[in-house]
């Protein structure tokens, strides 16, 4: 019957041998993760062969100032961030208060500022001639510096401040969620075992949060230690600030490599400090499902500084930059938009777009491929691959700037040998370097959110598909890539707005005269000319609100009770 | 020969080896269950057949045709099988009706529908086709599932556990449905189960798995059930009762009575092992051993009892009675209980099967194939 007729419709099922990890999946995936991989790697085999005189010039001269300036920075910020992010988390997790709803996602506005842009803002409004100086002078009747005593901010204490404003988000999305997954009954019997709320937060709640707050803390200053435009524009010389300059002022990059490769054991302590957080974290989850929380209702003086403690934070990081960049865009509104801005924003979206473009394809098959067949070896390399995004971009820069400049002089003289055509520089200080660092910074986003989403369709779908006469290709297309579609586009939106906002990476590889709306505030602002960039800075903000409004989102969902989580709420 | 053939299959998840040198048959048109508990490796050996998993030693044969071996690998898409899994890895994204056109590729559009309507009317889900599979219960998904299975034509059909996702009150009626429509597609099944009483209902043939993947056991539900090989087998069951003595004059004394010994020599100790409802009350006193009732327990048709003897040799244990429901102890005194040699069976003592089974090696393709004939034989 219509069985049979079917069954030998088909001819006789072709044999493949067992060389069968040969295939496009598993060489592609090697290629793409050793393409990827090769600045990181690069960086590190600079960093361990024998220096030359520079070494020892830079150890006996700078290295200790970096070294004491990037770690007082990184104290700084981490003690901030913890301050600030654990605080208000467990206000806005925990505590009843007026306007709790509102501060839960306003709390993260903040991650829209790029650093460089709030130092900017902060000392076009701080400086001596900003406002609020002359206005105190005005009251005081001050007239010189001298009389008076006012916090640099151009300091490392100012750098601390500016950072701190913009990366206690991450520490505050991290540690609310792990107040919230945090069973009620713990911290109710902990109430009942006679601790106050004070002294049930120390001893219960905040050990159980402890490895979240790890992990958020630990992103927090790989977000420091990438930083360049504050450290450039405050002048504190950190690591990063360093590898700039002995690159391009005294045109060093070995000495550039080497300095990013002491830079690198920082990092790498960092992702052991993460990776550990976040195995423990695993273990800390004690309840798996949201309750809602009885939350303290506060009163009184308690009510006002929950407010306050709110206000703060969302008001200098985001509320009054805000401000002063939209009132100086009015300003300079024509004079900036005569400065090229329509082209530096053409730039900035093309090129982030692309980036953004190719780092999800690349994440989708680098995902796919470990899914079809996860060698461990294979594994590795994807891991390794996806390390940039803990790496600064300056270490990035020069591992990208050298391996390029390897791969355009080998393929020069190759063609000079083989046909006698020159090729030069084929890709050093082209767009192309520009993408590809980005594609190695940003990669980690979108095989991160490609591979978790993965990892949520069971393989059995798979199966399915493969026995239902589909090969591993069209399995991709018509079952895991409508599924994943979602996260797929976060991931790009995500990439995207990373590369509008990155300024390190960009500044050491972009081709000569070629500006991003990022390179372009990060110039004008050197220059003292904040005003016409403001506008240029504005943009940027508006994009990384973007992704600020998904994860507000997904905050308004996690919410005890919402969701139908709770039904009867 | 046509239907699935696998020998000599071992297989190992780092240093775990799951299968050792296992064979199996799943004859042309006939349902085969694979039943053992979990960890035995008999997902791995679907998987193996599937092609879901690289074979690491061994051979599977679909009709007659190779597809895989140690040096040899057809992907799944190209074995043309049938597979249904626990889960039913419905699509999520694709209607009813597009999940059952989906695995038929390279048919022109009109047709698959007409393919896919035939597939879904015979299970049942003909009015459902616009559905997508959230909307559908349990039953209805693992209908669809079986319909997208079945829709190509495949030369083999795999079922991985697929009804343990339903709840008790609805599996008895899945699971008559389910084996109607195999049969009507007359398509060499093999399904994979943990669960005896599903493997006794579906099965043309059983094969009871162990560690390892050994086969202890291969035969019709009857053999099965009446005539276990290895005391694992005879406790698939349920509860049994269990006495230790040894054989003298090819007998075995039990407290209820003598057993017949079968092969095992003079002089070994053994087990013997007795269903609760192989042992009968009576107050006939001539067989048996004088019990009382500890308790009893109405399971509906039947009911549990708890007996201890009250006189004997030496063990004055406890044993478990399976009486009718309408059994009152009340009305017979003194109460003797006697045993019903078709329950009870004989093992020698450490779980060793009772025959001298062929060696492992054989245990797949030379055993298999003799018991095939037997089979043949007899129809």
């Amino acid at each position: 019957m219509n069985t049979v007729a079917l069954s030998s419709a088909t001819a006789p099922a072709p044999v493949r041998t067992r060389l069968s990890w040969l295939n496009v999946w598993t060489i592609g995936a090697l290629i793409v993760g050793a393409i990827v991989a090769l600045p990181i790697i690069t960086v590190i085999v600079i960093a361990f062969t024998p220096g030359d005189d520079i070494w020892s010039h830079l150890a006996s001269t700078v290295l200790p100032v970096y070294i004491s300036t990037t770690l007082t920075l990184m104290i700084g910020v981490g003690v901030g961030t913890i301050v600030i992010g654990v605080g208000t988390a467990w206000l806005a997790a925990m505590c009843r208060f007026p306007g709790k709803r509102l501060f839960e996602w306003a709390l993260l506005l903040p991650l829209a500022m790029p650093a460089y842009v709030i130092a900017y803002v902060y000392t076009d409004i701080l400086d001596y001639a900003g406002p609020v100086q002359t206005v105190l002078r005005e009251i005081f009747g001050w007239t010189t510096r001298h009389e008076y005593w006012f916090p640099e901010i151009r300091s490392t204490g100012g750098a601390v401040a500016m950072m701190t404003l913009v990366l206690y988000p991450y520490v505050y999305i991290l540690s609310r969620a792990a107040f919230l997954e945090q069973s009620v009954g713990v911290l109710e019997a902990s109430r009942i075992l006679g601790r106050g709320p004070w002294r049930s937060f120390f001893s219960v709640a905040l050990p159980l949060a402890r490895p979240a707050i790890v992990v958020g803390v630990s992103l927090a200053l790989m977000e420091t230690l990438n930083d360049f435009g504050t450290v450039d524009f405050f002048a504190v010389s950190t690591f990063t600030l360093g590898i700039y300059d002995v690159w391009l002022n005294m045109n060093n990059v070995a000495g550039a490599a080497q300095l990013a490769g002491v830079l690198l054991v920082f990092v790498i302590s960092l992702i052991v400090i993460e990776r550990l957080g976040r195995r423990r974290q695993k273990f800390h989850n004690v309840g798996g499902t949201y309750k809602a929380l009885p939350g303290y209702t506060l009163t009184g003086w308690r009510r006002v500084f929950a407010i306050v403690a709110c206000v703060l934070p969302v008001g200098m990081g985001f509320v009054l930059p805000a401000l002063v960049l939209i009132s100086n865009s009015i300003t300079y509104f024509d004079a900036a938009l005569d400065s090229k801005f329509y082209q530096y924003a053409l730039n900035s979206v093309l090129l982030s777009s692309l980036a953004a473009l190719l780092a999800v394809l690349v994440g989708i098959f680098l995902a796919y491929a470990l899914r079809l067949k996860g060698g461990r070896f294979l594994k590795i390399l994807v891991r390794f691959s996806s390390l940039g995004y803990a790496v600064p971009g300056s270490v990035l820069a020069v591992g990208v700037l050298v391996s390029l400049g390897k791969f355009d002089n080998s393929l020069d003289a190759f063609m000079r040998h083989s046909f006698g055509l020159s090729t030069g520089l084929l890709l050093s200080g082209t767009v192309a370097a520009v993408t590809f660092g980005y594609l190695v910074r940003f990669l980690a986003l979108s095989f991160g959110s490609v591979e978790a989403a993965l990892e949520k369709i069971t393989p059995n779908m798979d199966g399915a598909a493969r026995s239902l006469g589909h090969g591993p290709w069209r399995t991709l297309g018509r079952v895991h890539l409508p599924l994943i579609r979602a996260s797929v586009l976060t991931a790009a939106i995500l990439v995207f707005v990373d590369c509008m906002k990155e300024l390190p990476l960009t500044v050491i590889l972009r081709p000569f005269n070629f500006h991003t709306l990022a390179t372009f505030v990060h110039q004008y602002a050197s220059d003292e000319q904040f005003g016409e960039a403001s506008l240029a800075a504005l943009a940027i903000v508006g994009f990384g609100i973007i992704p600020v409004i998904a994860l507000s989102f997904a905050i308004t969902r996690s919410r005890p009770g919402s969701n139908g989580q709770e039904g009867t709420q | 020969m046509k239907g699935l053939h696998i020998y000599g299959v071992s297989h190992s998840y780092g240093d775990n080896q799951v299968l050792r040198n296992v064979g199996l048959l799943v004859p042309a048109g006939e349902l085969v269950c694979l039943l053992g508990p979990s960890g035995c490796g008999k997902s791995t050996l679907l998987r193996l057949a599937a092609g879901l998993e690289p074979l690491q030693q061994g051979s599977v044969i679909i009709n007659d045709v190779e597809v895989a071996n140690k040096d040899l690998f057809v992907p799944p898409e190209r074995r043309r099988i049938g597979l249904m899994f626990q889960d039913y890895a419905l699509f999520p994204h694709l209607k009813v009706i597009d999940n059952v056109t989906f695995g038929l590729v390279g048919m022109d559009k009109k047709q698959a529908h007409e393919r896919a309507m035939d597939m879904l009317d015979q299970v049942g889900m003909g009015h459902h086709i616009d559905k997508h599979p959230h909307m559908l219960s349990g039953g209805q998904q693992q209908r669809v599932a079986l319909a997208r299975a079945l829709a190509p034509g495949p030369e083999l059909l795999l079922l991985d556990e697929p009804f343990s996702g339903l709840d008790t009150s609805m599996r008895a009626r899945i699971r008559e449905q389910t084996l109607d429509v195999l049969k009507r597609a007359g398509v060499a099944t093999l399904m994979v189960t943990h669960d005896p009483e599903e493997a006794m209902f579906m099965a043309d043939r059983i094969k009871v798995m162990g560690e390892q993947g050994r086969i202890l056991q291969a035969g019709r539900p009857h053999e099965i059930f009446y005539h276990p090989k290895h005391e694992f087998v005879a406790r698939l069951f349920g509860i049994m009762n269990s006495v230790d003595g040894v054989v003298i004059d090819g007998h075995v004394t039990t407290p209820f009575g003598s057993v017949s010994a079968g092969a095992i020599n003079d002089g070994d100790e053994v087990t013997v092992l007795v269903r609760p409802e192989g042992i009968h009350l009576t107050d006939d006193q001539t067989p048996g051993v004088s019990v009382e009732v500890q308790s009893m327990h109405l399971l509906g048709h039947d009911s549990l009892m708890r007996v201890r003897m009250t006189e004997g040799p030496g063990n004055a244990g406890e044993f478990h009675v399976r009486v009718h429901n309408e059994f009152d102890p009340a009305l017979i005194y003194p109460i003797h209980a006697h045993i019903d040699p078709e329950y009870a069976f004989v093992f020698p003592l450490g779980g060793g099967p009772i025959f001298d089974e062929p060696d492992v090696l054989d245990d797949g393709a030379a055993g298999e194939n003799l018991s095939i004939n037997q089979d043949t034989a007899a129809e």
